[in-house]
Order: C-alpha cells, then structure tokens, then sequence
C-alpha cells in the first residue's frame, strides 16, 4: 500500500492540484535563465530545420518574395509550435524513485521510477530518464606512472569514477493518460558494497517533432545502502555450538510459545494475535508478540584490523562471508548477537537489527592500529567483549586471514567454516 | 479500481503502419504540385505516384525489391540527374525531375528516421518551388496541407523512436548479395481498415480538438509572423524564374492569326485582376490594350519590325515607369493589376499613364506612341504593377506619326503612298484590291468622308453583311482570307471584323492598325475588384483620325463602334457588370491572396501598423469619451434635487448591486472551493465518491473496537478529502472498507443469540 505524500514527488507538476502555482513571471525567467540541469540541444533533424530557415530566409530577403516568407513564417511558428507541445507535454508531469528495500552486491535489484501525469485533459508521450547509481565514496586510484603525469590521474580518476558508475535510460515508450500513473523499472546490479547514491539526473524528450533534445534536471537523489556480496564458505563442522544453559533464553521474536512483548497492531497482523484484555486498558490495539526458541546461539565479531587485513580482496572477502555467516544463522535463529571491532555487542532479535548489521557491514572499513579505541585482534582475546552479553558463555564467531586469500571463521578459536 | 474506461494504445507495428501512410501521403502530396508546374515531368509524376500508392497499399512487395537495386539506385539517379542537366541545359527543370526521382526512391524503400526527413526536406522543395513558380493561391492549400501532413508525420516518427528505444535498428548493409532486404514485422499484418478503426479507438475528443487548435494557432501565428518580419529588400533579383522557361497559354504575343484570339476566348479561368482606389473612375466599357500591330501580310498581323525598333525604347532593368499623362490635381486613381502567369509578356494596359510601377524589379521596354509595355519574358508567375494618372480615353495622340505621315511620300492624288506605310499597306493581290475599293465605295456612297464618320458607317456595312458568331468558316477560294471574307455572308468573330474594318479602312485611305486585349469584365462585388478572364480577349482597330490622333473603332457587333468620349463613369456602370457568384467568391479570395500576402511589401506593413496604432487610438478615445460621458452624467445626476423617490430608487440600486456582487463573490468562492477539492463541481470524482459512500456507511456507531474500520478509515478519508497525489491503491482501500463492513454486519447478527 502506497502512504507516499506529494512530498517524494518531483517534477513540473509535483504540486498537484496545486492550480493557482503557474506563474508567467518564473516562466518567462526560466527562459532567460534556464534551471540547473535544463538544456536544449538541436537534434538532426532540429539542424535541418533551421538550415531551411536559414536558407530561406536569404532567400526571402533577396528576391522579397512573399512566398518564401510565407515558408519561412510556417518554419518559425513550427519551432514555436514545438516548444509549447513540449511545455504541454512536460507540464503536470512528477516523478518519485522508489529504491529497492535491500540491495546487495552482485544481485539484481529493481529500482522503480513513478510516474504520474497530472493534468486534466492531456497525454504525455516520450519520456526519458536518466538514471545513475554511484558511490558515495569511490574507490581509490593508484598513483600514476606514466610520463604524462599531469594528465593521467585526472582521466583515471574520471575512469575509474566511470567504471564505478551505472548508468541507464528508461524510456517512456507510451502514453501517459492524463491522470494515470506509471512504473518504469529499473534492474541493476551493483558491483560494490557500501552507500550508493542513486539518482535520476536529467529527464529528457524529443516530443513533440524531434526538433529539439530538451532536458530537465532530475533533482532526485536516493541514498541508499549496498550490503556486501554473498560468498560461498566451506564448513568444516568441527566444532558444535554450546547449548545454553536453562534460563539461558535469547529474547527474540518468533514463533515460539513464550510471550516476549506487546506492540501497537499494523496492518496486515493476524487478528488473532490482538490482546483484547491489554488493548482495552491502553486504549489502542496491541498484538501479542512471542519468542523464538533456540538453544544453539552464535555471537558474530567482525575484528577489521587494518595491519591483519592488507589485502583489498582479502578484507572484502571477510565482510561478505561475515555478511553470508550472520545471515545463515539468523535464518536458522542461531545469531544472538553482533559486534564490529570495539563497539558494544548489538542482539539480533528482529529482522531489524539484523539489516542494520549489514547495513554497518556495508560501510565498514579496516581500522588502523593507531586508531584510537580500535580493537585488534591482537589486543585482546578472540570474544571477550562479548561475554558479558552472553552471561559468560563463549560461542563467539571470529575470522582471520587464511592463506594469502581466503578468510576463516572460528567459533572459540577453533576453524569452523573458510572462504 | 478502474473508474474510466481505459483509452486504448496503438502498439509499435500499428505506429510503423501509421508512419508508413503519412510519409506516402506526404509525398503524393509533394509530386502532386509538379502538376502546376510547367516543366516536363508527366512521366515522372504517373510514375510516382503509381508507385506511391500501391506501396502505400502493399508495403510487402517491397522486401520483393533485390538489394542490388538498392545499391544501384543512387548512383542511376545521379547519372540521369546529368544527363538531364547535358541534354536540356534547364537547371531547375532538371532538378524538379531529380527531387521526384529521390522522392520515388524513398517512397519504395523501408525508411529509418533519416530517410523520412530526406523525404520531407524533398517534399518541401517541390512545394516551396511551385509555390514560387506559380504564386497561385493553392500555393496556401498546398503549404497548409503539407505543413500538417509533415508535422503529423514528424509526431508519429517521435512516438516510434521513443517506444522502440534502445531496440537495435534494422540495419542494410551497403554491400549485400542477398536477393531481397529484410522484411519489418510490421509489413507483415499491414491492415489498413482494422488501422483506421484502431485509430477512431484510440483518437480521443480533447487531443483532437487540442491538435486542431493548436495546427489553426499555428495559422495564425505564421500569419502574425509574415506581417512582422522586418522587410527590407537587397535587390539580388536571383530567382527561381530566371532558371525556367514557359511558353503563353493564351496566344497574346505580337503575331496573331486568325482563330488566336477565339480560342482564347474559348477558356474562362482568371487573366487579370484589377484593383480600382476609386471604382467609379472606371469607364462603363473598358478596353485593355495589349498588342499593336501596324503589318498585315499573308492572313495575319503582326507588329512590324521598323515599328518595333521606331516605337520602343532600349529595355531596362526598372521598377517605375512613367508614361505620357501629366499628374492630374485630385487624389490619385491607382489600378492595380494582377496578371496571371502565362498571359502575355505584353501588360494591358487601359490607355495613356502617368507612372507604372513594378512590385519587383523587371527587364521591360515601354513604347511612349503606342501606349504598350512589353517585358522581355514571359513571366510565369503573377506579375502585379500599379498604374497611375490612368486616361481610358478613346483618342490616342501620336504626334509621331502625325510628322512621319506628313514626310511620307505621296501619289498624284495627294494621298501617301501605300508602298511606304504599313498602317495603309493592303492585301497584294489586284483581284483582292479591286474588292475592297467597290466595298469602300458601295460604304462611301462615292462622298468624301471624315475617317471618324468612314468607321461608323463601315462598321454599320459590316454589321449589315455579317452575324457575330465564334464558330466562323471563311470560303474556300483563291485570294486574301479577310477579302473573301468581306465578300461573303459567314458569320465571324471580333478578329475577323476588326482585321476586315482595317483593310477597308486602308482602302479608304485612312492608316489603321489592329489592337488585341481584353474587353470588358465582371465586378466582383466581394473583393470589390474587377475580374477579367480569359474569355474576354478582344481585338479592335484604330483608324488615324486625321487631326493627330488614333481613334479607338470597335468593329464587332454589340459594340459602340465609334466614340470619341469616355463612356459613362460611376456606380451605375459597376452595377451593371456585378458577379455575386460562386466563382466570384472563389475569385475575391484569390485577390486577397494576391492583395495581402503575394503583394505585401515594407510600405503595406507599415501601412497595417498604422492601422493598428490609429484603431488602438480611436479606441482608446472612444472609451475614454463614453467613460466621460458616463460620469458626467452621474455627476448631473447627483448634483441635482433628492427627494423620497429618488432616495427610494438610489437605494434599490445600491442594493441590487450589492446584491449581485455578493451573488458573483459565493459564485466564485464555490467554484474555487470545488476546484481545490479535485472536482470541477459538475462531476465529482468517481473514487471520492465511493470512498464518501464508504465513510458513511462506516460512520455509524464506529468505535475503536473495530479494527478493521479503523485501520481503513483515515485511508478512506485521504480519498474522500485529500490530494489525489496522496492517495493509496484504491483497490485495496476499498477492499479492505468492505470487509470492514461485512465483518460489522456480522457481529450485529450474531450479538443477539449470546
């Protein structure tokens, strides 16, 4: 169910109903002193017509036949007719970005561009929208080595900054009745973890004759957060989780047969889960929330030690399989709880916690050594910070370098699964 | 939920057909124009336009067409581009036949994107040449069609490119042995019917009637711009009719033979408009000169070559010329004449001028003593000239041959001799002289008679011996046609009368010649301008009168045959020829083509300009005086005595004007009020109507304990009440208020049996 308010809509006509917003005075501005992002460029056949303008208005002027005036008036007020068509064609027109929920590194994610045309009477025809995720922090560049030197980074940079970027066009291949809304969708893959920014830069047509390639500026931007790239890990099931001890539960929400909570209803709660006694007393619908059962609980620390991890590839493979890790186990309800170097042990007890973990594994970086409050592996045993959290118990799930390449897990220091 | 029924889309093979049609349209209609056109393309114009049409029909065979020909095309139409340029040595024919080559060569292939806007550029040329050529007014039919053809053809090209966006196009290599070229899907379900029905599905009023005000915008817009462009002119004088040569339609050159002159009359389109600044100067019976000729030899006259060389001046390159009439004291009389193309290259002319002016510059001779202008081509296109300081009298001085009449030898009698002057030369043969001196005498009656008094009763003889007719036949025989004639009792036309008036006047011994032109002509009461066609050509003579001058003898029956004063003048003479028919209409709208947009100049737009400055002031001084007058009026009005009644009445009247301007302010506030709420008041929207109907149904007895209807209600509310760019899925809202309801509805039923 769409709760979007007129607020997520940009464009010409992002102000619906909004009837008395059309002011001459800001058109005629914007005439001379087009908005950020709006450009017209002539196309192909744009050039011919003002050729033939050209050409027969010398014409006209030489000979002072009405004739060829006649032609050339026709000509102009046809370029007059194709901007208003234009304006026409644009006016009423908004759009919002609908990023996708989650997105993660490597898979197809969908990104949605709404479209709605406001106005009363009239269709919108050919759309299109120019579409950009890159991110937010772009990779780094090595030092350049050619002779040039002055010249090189700034193309590489420029290339890599390229590389990193995903470009697409979306086409509004219909019509847009005036009123309707459409979807375009956008399906991309990202190549890289960590913040994107996504954005609609510029929103172009040829409509109505293909005179002329205008553009508005897209203005929309989306921030939004690429979880690391699922990595396949071999198990090497040596080492079982310790059961809890009786009393021992993690409260996390499930389906188990222990009330862990009320909480206000949302649409779509079964009605059977409603506390009828609790709603009367608090004056608001409250539904019953329970407990998962588990006995084997897992407690995942992510130590990114920037002197233990050298190797880009290296580092990447230990937050994807970190990342895969959780997930498996919070599947499986095993996850108690995360931590990422020294910051305090975080429960996983809903879907909730779990993406801001992978929201933080997103952005995570190896910490230098000399980094104040930074933990290392090196600096204290493997999962001592997480014991409190778990009334001493260990089940700690830590990683280290294996090999020049992979990464392996070890639950209490013993090998348990390597990427 | 789907309030309206949703408008149908046409799909990208529908949209390719749609294109198809129009680029074929387009072009039929560009090659179509060469029909105006004099140039020798009939073959080329058949051939296209078969062609056109059944690829516009069947646009499969064209798969059929092998590659090579392709490959082969454009270089055949280049050499024969050549060979046309080599063997005609006509550049613009030659190029008005390339464009229709090209055009057919586009119109029988598949096209891209650029090759519909080849076509279009192609098309435009031949229309914008013809236009030139012919400054006819279907120039505006054939521009105003094409424009919205093109522009149609231009729009649907765009919604093409932007549904099959990124869609590799369909590309032919230049080199292929491949027998045939690729077929489009499209081609392959080419229906035309099913496409027109799924276009009055898809057309929709709004669009529609949106288009036709914007095309009718466009109109006037074009029209606003032509009388806006600034005008100055550079005087190149490089043009389009420089590169082509026609030849007249109507036979008025300076050699006539018998039968020319009835067959022009035999065809009735345009051959002149004349525009009158004061009607009522024109003469009851008008007489455009066009051609004098002074040699009559072997059955036709001609306009001799001494006479040529004696009475014309060296050509020039002018655009005024000025003639023999001094300017008269009065307001000037201006004639504005516009001559079809095709005519003459000779102008008429009604008499003697003061000045003639060209619109454009023109390479004429003017010949002061024969009152004739003649340009060195024939113009193909309308020529317009404005005459000034005209004389329509019939009496034409010519001091110049007065003093060459005087040295001209002369016999024992006294008289000239023939031998020396063309305008008494007569048939060669004796037989032939001998009859015409016992005409003359049977006309004389053996007196001596004034050349004026001759004429009348000439003309009279003639009357007598022979009917007007068009379908003449002279008599088989030995000797001068016009002699057999004069003999005979045949019917004949105007030039057998007048040729046959001049020989007998020539054997009277009074020198006379032979004039064609045209004759009368009808008033258009619509465009108030006078309409002469092609069936009023008309030849007459004129007979030296003896005392300097050339006295105009109309021959032909039906005629006044001699007069020496101007016919009557004034709105009774304009009555008496007034044409309030269709065609006239048809014709008032050429002359405001020739008027306001082919004869538009710097001085008319300056003219329009002050026209819209002196109306914007009259106006402006009209309200400003009635608005005087109204306070004035108001001030008496309460400047004078009050008594009961007058309060009385002062009082309605305010209150009925407060009355109404409360009246108009509710009006409007309601309508603002309706149009802030998403209606227009006179049909609410479909979906805030249901969700009305939702709340009230819900409304009753809510409670909180009803989840479900408290869940929905604020969703349905925001429907009801709030910006459609707010609202949620409809369908689901509504889905979820009726369970909402079904779920109260139930709980009432059972409450009771607990």
């Amino acid at each position: 169910m769409s709760t979007a308010t007129a607020a997520d809509w940009h464009g010409p006509g992002q102000r619906a109903g909004a009837r008395w917003g059309f002011k001459w005075s800001e058109l005629l501005w914007a005439l001379v002193f087009p908005r950020t992002g709006q450009r017209i460029m002539p196309t192909a056949s744009g050039v011919i017509l003002i050729s033939l303008a050209m050409g027969i208005g010398t014409a006209a002027y030489n000979t002072a036949n009405n004739i060829l005036f006649i032609t050339l008036s026709l000509l102009l007020a046809c370029l007059i007719l194709s901007g208003v068509l234009a304006w026409f064609n644009s006016k009423g027109v908004a759009w919002r970005l609908q990023p996708p929920p989650s997105l993660r590194a490597g898979q197809e994610a969908m990104v949605t561009l709404e479209l709605r045309n406001g106005k009363k009477y009239l269709p919108t025809y050919g759309l299109w929208f120019g579409v950009v995720a890159n991110p937010v922090e772009p990779p780094s560049v090595p030092a350049p080595r050619g002779k040039k030197g002055k010249e090189r980074p700034v193309r590489e940079i420029l290339a890599a900054a390229e590389r990193n970027r995903l470009r697409a066009r979306l086409f509004l291949r219909g019509r847009l009745d005036p009123g309707a809304t459409a979807r375009l969708e956008w399906i991309f893959r990202p190549v890289r973890r960590g913040a994107q920014k996504l954005a609609l830069e510029s929103v172009g047509s040829l409509f109505p004759f293909g005179f002329l390639h205008k553009h508005i500026g897209g203005g929309l931007r989306h921030e939004v957060v690429v979880w690391p790239a699922p990595v396949e890990y071999r198990r090497w099931g040596a080492t079982a989780a310790r059961p809890l001890a009786a009393g021992l539960r993690m409260a996390r929400a499930g389906s188990g047969g222990d009330l862990l909570a009320l909480r206000r209803y949302e649409p779509g709660d079964s009605h059977r889960l409603i506390h009828w006694k609790a709603s009367a007393r608090s004056r608001q619908l409250l539904v019953r929330q329970f407990s998962a059962e588990s006995q084997e609980i897992f407690a995942l620390w992510l130590q990114t030690a920037a002197d233990v991890w050298t190797r880009p590839e290296q580092f990447e493979l230990l937050v994807g399989l970190a990342a895969t890790m959780a997930e498996d186990l919070f599947r499986a309800g095993k996850l108690g709880s995360v931590a990422v170097n020294d910051r305090p042990p975080q429960p996983i007890r809903r879907v909730r916690d779990f993406e801001s973990f992978l929201d933080e594994l997103a952005v995570v970086q190896p910490v230098a050594e000399d980094n104040p409050g930074s933990a290392t592996a090196h600096s204290r045993p493997l999962g001592e910070g997480l014991r409190p959290a778990l009334g001493g118990r260990k089940n700690v799930i830590t990683f280290a370098p294996d090999g020049m390449r992979g990464v392996a897990a070890y639950v209490d220091g013993e090998k348990t699964a390597s990427a | 939920m789907s309030m309206e029924r949703k408008r149908p889309q046409l799909n990208l093979d529908e949209l390719h057909q749609l294109k198809w049609l129009l680029g074929g349209v387009l072009a039929l209609f560009s090659v179509w124009t060469v029909f105006y056109l004099d140039v020798d393309a009939w073959t080329l114009l058949i051939l296209n336009t078969v062609a056109i049409l059944s690829a516009l029909i069947w646009p499969g065979w064209l798969a059929l067409v092998p590659v090579a020909v392709h490959v082969a095309a454009f270089p055949v139409i280049v050499t024969c581009f050549a060979a046309d340029l080599w063997a005609n040595a006509q550049i613009l024919p030659a190029m008005i036949r390339l464009d229709l080559m090209l055009i057919l060569y586009r119109s029988l292939s598949y096209r891209q994107r650029r090759d519909d806007l080849q076509l279009i550029v192609l098309g435009l040329f031949l229309v914008v040449v013809a236009g030139v050529l012919t400054v006819s007014l279907a120039f505006a039919g054939q521009i105003l069609a094409f424009t919205g053809c093109a522009l149609a053809f231009l729009f649907v090209i765009t919604l093409v490119d932007a549904a099959e966006a990124k869609d590799p196009p369909v590309h032919t290599p230049l080199f292929s042995w491949r027998l045939s070229v690729a077929t489009p899907a499209w081609t392959a379900h080419a229906d035309w019917p099913r496409l027109f029905s799924r276009l009055r599905a898809v057309a929709d009023w709004r669009s529609l009637t949106f288009g036709g005000v914007l095309f009718t915008g466009v109109v006037v817009l074009s029209g606003l711009l032509f009388l806006a462009i600034p005008r100055f002119q550079l005087e190149n004088s490089l043009f389009l009719d420089r590169f082509i040569s026609k030849k007249a339609r109507t036979g008025f050159t300076d050699n006539i033979k018998f039968g020319d002159v009835t067959d022009i009359i035999s065809d009735t389109g345009l051959a002149v408009s004349v525009d009158i600044s004061d009607p009522t100067q024109m003469p009851a019976t008008l007489y455009l000169r066009m051609v004098v000729m002074d040699e009559y030899r072997d059955g036709s006259f001609r306009l001799s070559a001494p006479l040529r060389r004696a009475a014309f001046e060296r050509e020039q390159n002018v655009v005024e010329v000025n003639g023999t009439e001094r300017p008269r004291p009065g307001a000037p009389v201006y004639w504005t004449f516009y001559l079809e193309s095709g005519v003459s290259r000779y102008l008429p002319l009604p008499g003697a001028f003061d000045r003639l002016n060209f619109r454009e510059l023109q390479n004429a001779q003017f010949s002061h003593s024969l009152r004739v202008l003649t340009l060195r081509n024939e113009p193909v296109t309308m020529t317009a000239y404005r005459v000034e300081g005209v004389n329509t009298s019939p009496l034409l001085p010519d001091a110049a041959f007065a003093q060459t009449l005087r040295t001209t030898p002369r016999d024992a009698n006294g008289e000239p001799l023939r031998s020396t002057r063309r305008e008494l030369a007569l048939p060669a043969g004796a037989a032939d002289q001998a009859a015409l001196r016992a005409a003359v005498a049977t006309i004389t009656g053996g007196a001596t008679l004034t050349p004026e008094e001759f004429a009348r009763r000439a003309c009279e003889w003639l009357d007598q011996q022979h009917s007007y007719s068009l379908q003449s036949a002279l008599a088989p025989g030995p000797g001068d046609p016009l002699v057999r004639w004069i003999g005979g009792k045949e019917p004949g036309h105007c030039e057998l009368y007048a040729g046959s008036f001049i020989v007998l006047a020539r054997a009277a011994g009074f020198p006379a010649r032979l004039i064609s032109g045209f004759k009368g002509g009808t008033w258009n009461g619509f465009s108030n301008s006078l309409t002469i066609r092609n069936s009023n050509a008309h030849a007459w003579c004129e007979i030296w009168d003896g005392t300097g001058a050339w006295l105009r003898v109309d021959p032909t029956p039906g005629s006044a045959p001699v007069t020496r004063t101007i016919d009557p003048q004034g709105e009774a003479a304009l009555a008496a020829r007034l044409d309030r028919s269709w065609s006239a209409r048809f014709d008032s709208l050429r002359i405001f083509w020739y008027r306001r947009i082919v004869n538009f100049d710097r001085g008319n737009q300056l003219d329009t300009l002050r026209a819209v400055k002196t109306a914007t002031q009259e106006t402006g001084l009209r309200v400003r005086a009635s608005l005087e007058r109204v306070v004035q009026s108001l001030k008496s009005w309460l400047v004078s005595t009050w008594d009961a009644r007058r309060i009385a009445t002062a009082a309605i009247v305010l209150l009925a004007l407060a009355g109404a301007g409360w009246t108009v302010s509710a009006l409007f506030r309601g309508w603002r009020w309706r149009r802030r709420r998403g209606g227009d008041g006179r049909r609410a929207d479909p979906a805030r109507r249901e969700a009305g109907r939702w709340l009230a149904r819900l409304r009753e007895k809510r409670t909180d304990a009803e989840p479900a209807a408290t869940a929905v209600w604020p969703e349905l509310e925001r429907i009801r009440y709030g910006a459609r760019a707010t609202w949620p899925e409809l369908d689901q809202v509504f889905r979820r208020a009726q369970k909402a309801w079904r779920t109260r509805r139930s709980a009432k039923t059972v409450a009771p049996s607990r």
